[in-house]
């Protein structure tokens, strides 16, 4: 018994350490918009929405070790559902708040039947079937150009209240932080640990008795939701939606900012979103410069290539090792 | 009647090569687990390669050779410079394809951009014959001879060399081949230069059938590819044969009645045969 | 002892038209200790993957309590109480032993809320450390799997299984790949198991002296068909069985 109480201190003082990272970070990111002007604020709401996004990715792809190409399909159910309801109905926040309920449960019935579709067989197979809806979801959203108005987009109002970006600046925080705090105890939880025995060895979690379907499924289900308001944010900030938000290179997005950050922590994808937004958009400054930078892309493609072979914890894992490095050499001292 | 004629001659055609395209596709998964997300862009690169040579030499056959070659130096590459340090890990695996796409796509727009590039078919082929009603294009009819030319190879190598066997014992069975002591890293290169070389060669000759080409059509074929060896089964030549002629005919018929709903009709066909037989119309048994 | 607790009636299975397990039919009676041997390739591990659902047979059935599981997924028949080791290590390998065993416990509680913190079970926590320290591997509670030695990651994989309290155990080759000096810690580790009287045991082996001195009987595969069964002392006089087994080693 002595051992157990090791422990469960020791994961406490961890969780300590983290939770006052966690506090002064936001702490920051609470009194940026008094310090700077609108377009980095306007970034860092796009940085908050598309950090859920990809947290929501990595339950799939760094906990359960699932990968998806058609992740961008539940984040664009979001969007559109807010697009089209509130194109067609009064903004008040009782429309947007029903909005963006319906296209969470759109998503998760989605979600059951494309996991219990492909999950079933194989886990690669989730990567070649969510390709395939994906498509079907652009399509679909092109053919539909009366409502939605194809890859141009359609512009929609939203409350005044959300017009006010300093205000919605806090919203996207607070939804940020909700976002995290929900799938960090999720993650952690016993049905959690389920997805990580899971992504180690399937087998042996069968083997002591798991329906691994079941647990996939949820998982699933967990992303496509979580995608899905991440998704709904993201057009009331926007306050426009085109098909680009459900085409495979918006689930490209959050794989490279999920790897890049680290997989399997939550802390790597918000992490990685941060880093993919500020220097695609650096990159693409400079593609004034020379057109070479037009191509800024390659760099992502190879940096993550070289991520996944040579530092398959990410960037995260990287800043770890480092501080442990440190932390080691003060100890001798 | 000439219409119904027309459309199935289209439909094999563009089946024959959704096979050149997805034979590799389901060797490199059924022998070596491998799900190549760059194979698409092999495919690209094939394309564009033929189209290049054809244009610069005025040669169709340069043009398809020089796809075959750039397919297999980059089949090749990909496989000993990352794919081979990753093998028996699907995770990885995937994330390494999806980024060699993400590069090979991207690099393709610096010497070309992003435009579309014209592709035309070569002088010979380009007439057509007429039977009473009926208008037969010689290309389409060119596409599904050498279709069947490749897959009666293939199919001869498969079943009569040693080398062929290896790889049919290997999906079947690939721990077996493993204990046999074959140079396996020799076979997966063998099977990664071949799968690559298959779908370049598609590339290339599918690119005059479409007009003009652009970097995306990697992607876009590689999905189609991927739904044909599900509703194949993996692994199985026959059942990409099979399966390759039924989702071209089908998206040959949709698409005259409803142009729209080409794409639906596969993604359809693929969750009816996923919800009866999980493993592929001709694939091995229940995991 | 009464009903037998597995049965297997002409189970069969083919690869590729090779019979890799032929027509066994068997009755294994309640916490009893039963050995499977046979040279290599006599059709051992896949008898185990056919009892443990990893293989679904061609021909023939697995009963298991008196009830037919052939069509069963191996998860259900864990739930149902049987608990398999595999001859390769079979654990998670980026979490801690005490992780692995405690998710097995997990598994047997039932406990699969989605927003408690799992440490917070101390119950599960406890009942894993238990197991740990049944397998001596308690000091090495908070080692990564993957950072164990080879013979205390079969241990690890025991106390796994263990932890899923099952009433038949199935051990595929517990020894395999280990040095001499741990051999006699499994051995010893099985005669715990064995003494307690918990368990229907079968075990795929090797190594014949473990075999004899841990086995209330014995079962001899050969070509995938069954060639004989008994107690040690039988098998090990039968002329068939010596033919067949030191032929078949050479």
């Amino acid at each position: 018994m002595q051992q157990i109480k090791t422990v469960a201190p020791s994961v406490r003082k961890s969780l300590m350490n983290n939770w006052m990272l966690q506090i002064i970070i936001v702490v920051i990111l609470a009194v940026i918009p008094f310090i700077t002007g609108r377009p980095t604020q306007n970034m860092l709401i796009l940085i908050f929405c598309m950090s859920v996004f990809a947290m929501s990715y990595d339950i799939l792809l760094g906990y359960t070790g699932v990968i998806s190409f058609g992740h961008a399909m539940f984040f664009g159910i979001g969007a559109y559902g807010i697009s089209i309801y509130l194109a067609n109905a009064k903004a008040t926040m009782g429309n947007i708040l029903l909005a963006t309920l319906i296209a969470l449960a759109v998503s998760m019935i989605i979600s059951v039947f494309i996991g219990f579709l492909s999950l079933r067989v194989k886990n690669t197979y989730y990567a070649m079937i969510t390709l395939a809806f994906a498509q079907v979801g652009v399509i679909l959203a092109e053919k539909a150009r009366h409502i939605t108005n194809g890859y141009d987009g359609m512009t929609f109002r939203v409350s005044s209240v959300l017009m006010n970006k300093m205000l919605f600046y806090y919203i996207a925080l607070g939804f940020l932080v909700l976002s995290f705090i929900f799938m960090w105890k999720f993650t952690t939880s016993p049905t959690g640990r389920v997805l990580v025995a899971i992504r180690e060895n399937e087998q042996r979690a069968k083997f002591i008795g798991f329906n691994t379907l079941r647990y996939k499924i949820i998982s699933t289900v967990v992303a496509g939701a979580m995608a899905s308001l991440a998704g709904s944010m993201y057009a009331i900030h926007m306050r426009f939606v085109s098909t680009s938000v459900l085409g495979v290179a918006k689930t490209i997005d959050a794989l490279l900012a999920t790897v890049i950050g680290g997989m399997g922590n939550l802390y790597g994808a918000i992490l990685g979103t941060g880093i993919v937004n500020f220097a695609g958009e650096y990159l693409s400054k400079l593609a004034k410069v020379h057109p070479i930078f037009e191509r800024w892309y390659i760099i992502f493609g190879l940096l993550y290539i070289l991520i996944v072979l040579f530092a398959p914890q990410g960037v995260i894992g990287l800043i770890k090792k480092i501080t442990n490095k440190i932390a080691a050499k003060s100890v001798k001292r | 009647m000439d219409i119904f004629v027309n459309l199935t001659i289209a439909g094999l055609s563009t089946g024959m090569m959704y096979y050149l395209l997805s034979s590799g596709l389901s060797l490199i998964y059924g022998l070596m687990g491998v799900l190549n997300f760059a194979h698409g862009s092999v495919f690209m690169y094939g394309a564009y390669a033929g189209v290049l040579v054809f244009g610069l030499t005025g040669s169709f056959t340069f043009g398809i050779i020089a796809a075959i070659v750039v397919g297999a130096i980059v089949g090749y590459t990909m496989e000993r410079l990352v794919i081979s340090r990753v093998y028996g890990q699907h995770l990885a695996q995937i994330l390494l394809t999806t980024g060699l796409m993400l590069v090979l796509n991207e690099l393709i727009k610096i010497p070309f951009g992003s435009n579309i590039l014209p592709a035309f078919q070569p002088e010979a082929l380009q007439s057509s014959w007429q039977i009473g009603e009926i208008v037969i294009v010689k290309y389409r009819i060119f596409l599904i001879i050498i279709g069947l030319v490749v897959a009666t190879i293939l199919n001869a190598v498969m079943a009569k060399t040693k080398l062929g066997m290896t790889v049919r014992a290997g999906v079947q069975n690939p721990e077996m081949v493993q204990v046999l002591g074959i140079n396996i890293k020799k076979v997966f290169s063998f099977v990664f230069i071949l799968g690559s070389a298959l779908s370049a060669l598609g590339g290339i000759l599918m690119a005059p059938a479409l007009g003009a080409i652009n970097p995306e059509i990697g992607l876009m074929y590689q999905m189609t590819g991927f739904m044909v060896v599900v509703i194949g089964g993996m692994g199985s030549l026959t059942g990409t044969l099979f399966s390759s002629l039924l989702v071209g005919l089908a998206s040959s018929y949709t698409a005259y009645v409803y142009p729209d709903a080409a794409t639906a009709v596969i993604v359809i066909v693929m969750i009816v045969v996923l919800l009866i037989k999980p493993s592929g119309l001709f694939g091995k048994g229940a995991e | 002892m009464g009903e037998p607790i597995i049965q297997t009636r002409g189970l069969t299975i083919n690869f590729g038209g090779q019979t890799a397990v032929d027509h066994v039919t068997l009755d294994i009676l309640p916490k009893t200790f039963t050995s499977i041997i046979g040279p290599n390739g006599a059709g051992k591990t896949t008898f185990f993957n056919l009892i443990s659902g990893l293989l679904k047979p061609s021909e023939g059935n697995v009963i298991f309590k008196g009830q037919d599981i052939t069509a069963m997924p191996s998860e259900a028949r864990v739930k149902l109480g049987m608990g398999r080791c595999f001859q390769i290590t079979n654990v998670f390998p980026q979490l801690t032993a005490l992780e692995n065993v405690r998710l097995a416990v997990q598994a047997k509680s039932g406990v699969n809320s989605i927003f408690k913190h799992y440490l917070k079970y101390s119950e599960l926590q406890d009942r894993a450390m238990e197991m740990l320290k049944k397998v001596n591997l308690s000091d090495k509670a908070n080692s990564l799997a993957l950072n164990l030695a080879h013979g205390d990651k079969r241990k690890l994989e025991i106390a796994i299984v263990l932890a899923l309290e099952p009433e038949v155990l199935l051990l595929d080759e517990p020894t395999a790949g280990m040095s001499l000096e741990e051999v006699p810690i499994i051995l010893d580790l099985l005669a715990k198991i064995k003494k307690e009287g918990q368990h229907t045991i079968m075990l795929v082996e090797h190594k014949m002296d473990m075999v004899l001195s841990l086995s209330d009987e014995i079962v001899v595969l050969f070509n995938g068909g069954l060639l004989e069964k008994g107690n040690p002392e039988d098998i090990m006089k039968n002329e068939q069985v010596q033919k067949a087994y030191l032929g078949g080693m050479s």
